[in-house]
């Protein structure tokens, strides 16, 4: 037996060897920078890395590119599909244009999961999402495990499996959000470590989580799904992003001179719009920051970038994993070994990287005539709380449509906490033309469809889905009235006064264009609720429970009690116990007395 | 001729102060119903809308924490025109039952059981209001005007209450039962009132030839009650298609005390700060206390059974979990039955400043809390606090002097003499 199974040993490990390399055939490894420099002196850093493995030996636990601790969760949770975005900061999309991945590889503020999972019911999905949360809230160092039945949304209509499922999987789609999350480098860290190179060669060896989240915007997205090709081969695709909007000026300050905090320019250095009627010597309106700033990837990162991942697929295009898009009349420095390929549309350069050799990147100022054209977002939205006080507000939506000639349709998406209560009936829609009057209409003529499932006090909260359109070169504000709720003190957070996040709204814009949905998510929003005295529960029970005791014992003393006169009182008074012993007192008193004065 | 003049004019005046109002201050009523005092989860009209909107859309209201009120006012206010485009309809429809709760009080009043029922006679018969000047009382009480323009859906527990203790007096018992059952309904708490009720009703059946037996009385009554909610609560079930909800929704609501919002009852902020292992213990003990009062009241009131339904209204309006100023309302509109007892009360200037004293700066305090920010909720919860402790000793007051006239009754000879409870 035992010579047996040692004899076997090498024949079986061959016959694995053999097979596994048949299996991870199809696992392969890419990466992808692509660096752009946005109006206002900005740069947009959007790395990409993406992988993928047999469905087969996802199956088996052969992991290989995808995490081991990733993949052993989706299937312990029964997941078939998962998106996980971790977000700070507002896309300015007035200077910067559309979004980088069409807003599909962002979430809202904060932490933004959804998930398709298979199970037999509702309760079933529910329990493994739960599952899910909590393991990923470990993996992650977030704290997702707070995405509780609350957070918890199942749109109807806002998002679509991205992968290619099998037909027998009961899929449930189950959707949380952490709006108040703080994403910084404890995230970060797990993050990196999920790629095969960890940060330590390739383009994820730029990351130093002071760069990251010193970013005006930055959106890290983790999306895990079936992917399957034609002829019904499948494998399991992970894709990472990370995407940075770097203030230009802000990274190059260095943290260690001498003056690390921000001070104003100098009034010499100040670029003054002195076409203004009040430019003057003490009042200046700033020129916009042009866009030829000088800058480099040590400068901006902090560091270089070390070389290529030794396990990336080099199959022609992919190992130009840096890119550039700026007019190629502009110069560029690249390290030595590194070699420049200018592509046709006359903006973007990529770089083939030498392994393992540090490369580095730098642009001189230099006047530029062309600039590189931005995508003009297809829709703007912006989500605002309005009203005063603590007790009731209204939510105001404002969707604008820049296109001339053509209409938008999409779905608008918000899941709202319990606590905030909205009175669907007071739904109102104003339309702003061309001529820039607003005109009220009933909502239903601009929204097509509604899904809405109102939220249970501390079970579950608003879901609320619109199919709706803005006609073309039109505004639409959509405005609603809710009310606070009041909640318990132990249910409000150690600074209750700061207020309540409201996670962001999310729009999937149905574009026949595009053949990907693009989805735009607004802001997330501030609640202020009212709150009770936190420092007297001691109090608050004592008082009232006096106010009571002092109701029920007058009513009951005056219901138990017998009306007499004045003189029945008083004869009755001799009679009672207390009469009566009263009565004794004196007499023993009058006795001691008597007999005091007897003793002297 | 002259008495009908009188009532005319009343009705009419109250009729035309509302619509006055209304029209002369197109915002008052939504301005009203944004009141915490006036508008509660459970009689909120904007919440009634909200209900009525999503029950026109085939969603089922009570899946959500918004709605809290019976099924049965659903169909009802479907029937009138959106009150948001058109606001005149539904505003005269709550004119014209506060009207008839006006005329549920003269009622009342006329059939004279507030100074002499079967078992009792008050001794100063001769110093009491008239039917008219009651519903005037009524129907100019700033609070009944107020609950009246906020639109609030506790003036029909009112009426179902009033019209109740008006058919018993008129000797209408089973009318009576079926009123009740209908507040029942709408409320739960006017449940509590079914003994004192019946005893009214038992009395007045006494009066005439061969008088029932009490335990049958009460017992086919008590079967009379049960069975008109329980047809209410199946048309509702009719209407809603899914029973267990709409109780857990409506009733368990009214039971549980899940939403806080301020009112200017005891129980919201108690809740609020109350630690979360007492709570439901609490919640016991408070429901507990509100119930005790039926016991002690009519066993020592046997004799006035009306008096018994006065002084748990007042209960009501202090101790129920979700208390508005049309449940003070309601309990004002039936004290003036007993204005034989005034000259009797001992602490009516003291119950009458602190009511007014914090009918005052209720709102004042609320808007510094809730608005201003200079204040904080203390302030509102320490006002709600005077306003039970007004009323309190209002109800305590009464509740003296009608033992004191009991007390007259049997001892004529003495009537006018200092007294004591020992």
């Amino acid at each position: 037996m035992t010579v047996l199974s040692l004899f076997s040993l090498p024949f079986v490990a061959l016959i694995l060897s053999l097979w596994s390399s048949s299996a991870f055939a199809s696992s392969d490894y890419h990466e992808h920078l692509l660096l752009h420099p946005l109006p206002q002196s900005s740069l947009l850093a959007s790395f990409n890395f993406r992988s993928n493995t047999s469905q087969q030996s996802f199956d088996q636990q052969h992991f290989r590119y995808l995490p081991r601790a990733l993949g052993q969760i989706l299937q312990h949770a029964h997941t078939k599909e998962l998106h996980l975005r971790f977000t700070t900061g507002i896309w300015d999309a007035e200077s910067w244009g559309s979004r980088p991945w069409n807003g599909s590889k962002e979430g809202g503020t904060g932490v933004e999961l959804w998930a398709w999972i298979d199970a037999p019911d509702d309760e079933a999905a529910f329990a493994k999402w739960v599952t899910l949360t909590q393991s990923l809230s470990g993996l992650f160092c977030a704290s997702l495990n707070f995405v509780d039945s609350t957070r918890t949304t199942r749109p109807v209509v806002s998002f679509e499996p991205a992968g290619d499922h099998s037909a027998a999987d009961q899929l449930h789609l189950l959707h949380g959000t952490l709006p108040g999350e703080v994403v910084c480098t404890e995230n970060l860290t797990p993050f990196l470590k999920l790629l095969p190179c960890k940060g330590k060669a390739g383009i994820s060896s730029l990351f130093d989580g002071h760069k990251l989240f010193d970013a005006a915007w930055q959106s890290m997205s983790v999306d895990i799904q079936p992917v399957c090709s034609a002829n019904g081969e499948c494998v399991v695709q992970i894709e990472q992003t990370v995407d940075m909007v770097l203030d230009i000026d802000r990274s190059k300050r260095s943290r260690y001179l001498a003056n690390p905090i921000p001070r104003p320019v100098p009034n010499e250095q100040l670029v003054c719009d002195t076409s203004k009627p009040y430019n003057s010597d003490d009042t200046c309106y700033p020129l916009e920051k042009t866009n030829d700033k000088a800058w480099s990837l040590t400068e901006i990162f902090g560091r270089s970038l070390n070389g290529v991942c030794p396990l990336t697929e080099l199959d022609g295009s992919s190992d130009q994993s840096v890119c550039l898009r700026v007019p190629h009349e502009r110069g560029v420095f690249i390290s030595e070994e590194a070699e420049e390929i200018k592509k046709d549309d006359g903006f973007t350069r990529c770089f083939k990287l030498a392994p393992s050799v540090p490369f580095d990147l730098s642009i001189p100022q230099q006047p530029v005539n062309t600039e590189v054209p931005l995508d003009e977002p297809v829709l703007h939205a912006e989500r605002t709380i309005v009203g005063h006080g603590q007790e009731r507000g209204g939510m105001r939506i404002i969707f604008g449509n820049p296109s001339n000639t053509s209409a938008v349709d999409f779905i608008y998406f918000e899941s709202l906490p319990w606590f905030l209560r909205p009175y669907i009936h007071t739904l109102h829609a104003t339309i702003t033309g061309h001529d820039g009057v607003p005109r009220e209409v009933p909502a239903s003529e601009i929204v097509k469809e509604t899904y809405y499932r109102p939220a249970i006090d501390r079970e579950r909260g608003t879901q609320l889905e619109l199919a709706l359109f803005v006609p073309a070169a039109s505004t639409v504000t959509l405005t609603y009235d809710f009310e606070k709720a009041i909640l318990r003190y132990t249910e409000y957070p150690p600074d209750a006064n700061r207020g309540f996040n409201v996670a962001p709204a999310v729009i999937r814009i149905l574009d026949t264009a595009h053949d990907a949905p693009i989805y735009i998510r607004s802001t997330s929003l501030l609640l202020q609720l009212p709150t009770p005295d936190f420092s007297m529960p001691y109090n608050v029970i004592i008082l009232t429970s006096t106010v009571i005791a002092l109701a029920f014992g007058t009513i009951f003393n005056i219901l138990v009690r017998r009306i007499v006169t004045l003189d029945e009182a008083a004869a009755l008074g001799a009679q009672t116990l207390k009469g009566r012993l009263l009565g004794k007192f004196v007499a023993i008193r009058d006795r001691l007395r008597g007999k005091d004065t007897k003793v002297e | 001729m002259s008495v009908d003049r009188r009532k005319i004019a009343v009705f009419g005046a109250a009729f035309m102060l509302r619509l006055l109002l209304t029209c002369l201050f197109p915002s008052l009523p939504d301005l009203l119903t944004g009141r915490v005092e006036v508008s509660t989860p459970v009689n909120s009209f904007k919440r009634l809308q909200e209900g009525l909107f999503l029950y026109t859309r085939n969603v089922s209201p009570y899946d959500g924490g918004v709605f809290h009120q019976a099924p049965l006012l659903l169909p009802l206010f479907a029937l009138l025109p959106d009150a948001k485009s058109w606001p005149l309809p539904t505003a005269i429809f709550y004119f014209l039952v506060d009207l008839l709760n006006a005329y549920a009080l003269v009622t009342i009043s006329a059939s004279g059981q507030s100074v002499k029922s079967r078992l009792h006679s008050a001794v100063r018969k001769h110093v009491r209001w008239d039917g008219v000047s009651v519903a005037a009382w009524f129907l100019f009480n700033p609070l009944t005007i107020a609950t009246c323009l906020a639109r609030a859906t506790s003036v029909f527990t009112t009426s179902g209450i009033l019209f109740a203790v008006s058919n018993a007096v008129g000797g209408n018992s089973i009318n009576a039962m079926l009123a009740l059952g209908f507040a029942s309904y709408l409320s739960l708490y006017p449940a509590l009132l079914f003994i004192p009720l019946v005893l009214v009703c038992y009395d007045r059946r006494s009066e005439g030839p061969n008088p029932p037996n009490v335990g049958s009385f009460i017992a086919r009554h008590a079967a009379l009650l049960l069975a008109s909610v329980a047809g209410l609560l199946g048309l509702s079930c009719l209407i809603t298609g899914n029973f267990w909800e709409f109780v857990s929704a409506t009733y368990g609501f009214h039971l549980l005390v899940p939403d806080l919002t301020p009112n200017v009852g005891l129980w919201w902020y108690f809740f609020i700060e109350m630690f979360d292992s007492f709570r439901e213990f609490f919640l016991g003990v408070f429901w507990l206390h509100l119930a005790s009062y039926v016991g002690g009241l009519t066993t020592r009131f046997r004799r006035q059974p009306l008096f018994i339904i006065t002084a748990l209204l007042g209960v009501f309006a202090i101790f129920k979990p979700y208390p508005s100023i049309s449940d003070a309302s309601l309990f004002f509109a039936l004290l003036p039955l007993y204005r034989h007892l005034f000259p009797l009360m001992r602490y009516t200037f003291f119950a009458g400043s602190a009511i007014l004293y914090s009918s005052l700066l209720g709102p004042a305090f609320y808007h510094l809390w809730i608005y201003a920010g200079s204040g904080n909720a203390n302030f509102f919860y320490a006002i709600t606090l005077v306003w039970s402790l007004g009323l309190s000793i209002l109800l305590a007051d009464t509740v003296f002097a009608a033992l004191r006239d009991e007390w007259e009754q049997e001892h004529p000879e003495r009537v006018g003499t200092e007294v004591r409870q020992v």
